[in-house]
């Protein structure tokens, strides 16, 4: 069932379109809005692994942010080691921790599960904010670390402008969504699908319902690491509330809530939506009305649970299908 | 050869005696019916064969090996599959993709699994309502999509309990035939059955558990003459009839 040609065209513009938009785009603020909506996609999208497909609601991701971008940054600061070697590092360490979590806490059904993920993240901010050094690492408590911008290019991941920033996390956006594709159709996609659902028939059907999530686990922190070095590398400066911060594990749950968990579409959706909202709340607002766009983020995931409990994508699928039928002049049938 | 032989098992909730000493042998190419009244047993010691729960006490042997210690998972593996009481459907996907996980159990390859699902569709003549989400379907075809789904693990042993409940007779009919078909391809069926009409054209051994202690075993006209099984059913009045 490969999209036909007719269906793909449209996310062959779109791709065409983010890749030159900043030709339009001009001004710094407004690429860093777009940098900022395209990390949490990424982010929403490596959360979707666990939370969408296995159908548990994760939240504590931030810490899987932190490690990647402490672990890259220690390695660059302290060995001279190129972050994108140590973006890999530190992708290696939180998958590890992704399965020291899932292990207790996947025994966990429902919000004790989610409640059990945010102790263990606060636990490791707690520990970074109130400790100078980790063994031989440096890790400068609440204070955090400042990476100086001396050596700028692609080898140090450092840029004086922000394009390469937004090509990079692009291409990462990009990788994910079709990654999660494949996972999504494959035998894991199957089973996590399956033993989030319906996990006693999951197993009587031959699923290791416990083994399929720890493996989602242990990609999707992986991946949630590989932007944290992002992360640090776009703002050159990280601390425990910067990078750890719980704001950022209920933010990817906002984002994957209100565009529909489990989809491929969903967290894209959802970013474009809430991002926006987020930073021009921050602009206009951030002085008057400083945590408005929590306060709208709130009743817009109400609103959509009341009425899409599934998401947005999926009236925009459905609107989207229809369309692709229209112009292909009906000859598509329903997938 | 025996597929399946459960020796002496018993299985104990706290005080609670479900299942007593029961000892039952099923052999390659048989259809074995499990009858009982309500609350007799039947399910747990499904449970016990199926790797949900270990037996208190006893050995269960599947295909000459002891299952002590099997999941689920392995057992499925191994060749014995499943169905449920009350259906457990994967609700928000479609029925192919509710068979495909089953599929799944033998090959890792996406376009084999699906063949694989549609084979045993097409068998179950369901391939109409492929695409339906499976949280909408009737409860006959819930049941036949539990059915499916097992049958697509390609068990050995296929476990089948109460597919019959809450179906009308004509649907009834239908799915006698279709696991007398089942068993026809070579495969071996343990089933529990609360309708009689079914159990009796289905079965060519039966077993009857009462309070978790098997009171009978035989063919089923031995045990539609049987009078400790004419008093579980119907009570000791009209034991002496």
């Amino acid at each position: 069932m490969l999209p036909s040609r007719a269906r793909k065209l449209p996310l062959v513009l779109v791709a065409l379109a983010a890749f030159g938009l900043p030709l339009v785009v001009t001004s710094a603020t407004y690429l860093h809005i777009l940098i900022l909506l395209f990390l949490y996609a990424y982010l929403t999208t490596s959360w979707n692994l666990v939370g969408g497909f296995a159908g548990v609601l994760p939240l504590g991701h931030a810490a899987f942010v932190g490690i990647g971008a402490y672990t890259s940054t220690i390695l660059s600061l302290q060995y001279g080691v190129s972050p994108w070697i140590g973006m890999f590092a530190g992708a290696l360490i939180a998958a590890v921790v992704g399965v020291i979590i899932g292990l207790p806490t996947f025994k966990m059904r429902g919000a004790y599960f989610a409640l059990a993920t945010i102790a263990f993240a606060e636990g490791i901010r707690v520990m970074f904010e109130n400790i100078d050094h980790l063994g031989p690492f440096q890790i400068n408590g609440p204070r955090g670390l400042q990476i100086p911008p001396l050596k700028t290019g692609l080898v140090h991941f450092m840029f004086a402008d922000k394009e390469p920033y937004y090509y990079i996390i692009l291409v990462m956006l990009a990788a994910v969504l079709a990654l999660t594709w494949a996972i999504s159709r494959s035998k894991l996609g199957f089973y996590l699908v399956a033993g989030g659902e319906e996990p006693e028939a999951a197993q009587a059907l031959g699923v290791n319902v416990a083994r399929a999530k720890l493996a989602a686990m242990a990609m999707s922190s992986f991946l949630t690491a590989l932007a944290g070095t992002f992360w640090a590398q776009f703002t050159l400066y990280i601390h425990p509330k910067s990078v750890m911060s719980l704001d950022i594990s209920f933010e990817i749950a906002f984002i994957a809530l209100i565009g529909g968990r489990g989809s491929i579409a969903g967290p894209v959706l959802g970013a474009l939506l809430l991002r926006p909202v987020s930073d021009f709340s921050r602009i206009y607002f951030g002085d008057t009305l400083p945590g408005l766009h929590l306060i709208i983020f709130g009743v817009v995931l109400v609103l959509v649970m009341l009425f899409q409990p599934r998401g947005l994508q999926e009236p925009l699928t459905r609107f989207y299908q229809q369309a692709m039928r229209r112009l292909s002049g009906g000859r598509e049938a329903a997938p | 050869m025996k597929v399946l032989e459960i020796k002496k098992v018993r299985r104990y909730f706290g005080g609670i005696k479900a299942v007593e000493n029961f000892s039952l042998d099923v052999e390659e190419g048989a259809i074995v019916g499990l009858i009982g009244p309500n609350g007799a047993g039947k399910s747990t010691l499904f449970n016990c064969v199926a790797g949900v729960f270990p037996p208190t006490a006893g050995e269960i042997v599947f295909l000459g090996e002891r299952t002590a210690g099997l999941k689920p998972w392995d057992l499925c593996r191994r060749g014995l599959a499943r169905t449920f009481q009350i259906v457990k459907p994967f609700a928000s996907r479609s029925v192919l993709y509710n068979v495909m996980v089953g599929a799944f159990a033998g090959t890792a390859r996406r376009s084999e699994a699906e063949r694989r699902a549609l084979e045993v569709l097409e068998r179950l003549r369901m391939v109409k309502i492929k695409d339906a989400r499976a949280g909408n379907l009737t409860i006959a075809d819930r049941k036949r999509l539990e059915i499916a789904r097992a049958l697509a693990t390609r068990p050995r042993l296929l476990l089948l309990d109460e597919v019959m409940a809450g179906l009308r007779p004509t649907e009834v009919d239908e799915m006698v035939a279709i696991i007398k078909g089942l068993r026809d391809s070579g495969m071996t069926i343990f089933v529990i059955e609360h309708i009689m009409r079914a159990i009796m054209a289905l079965s060519d051994r039966i077993a009857v558990l009462h309070f978790g202690s098997k009171i009978a075993e035989g063919t089923p006209q031995e045990i539609a003459r049987d009078e400790r099984v004419i008093k579980a059913y119907l009570g000791e009045d009209y034991g002496a009839a």
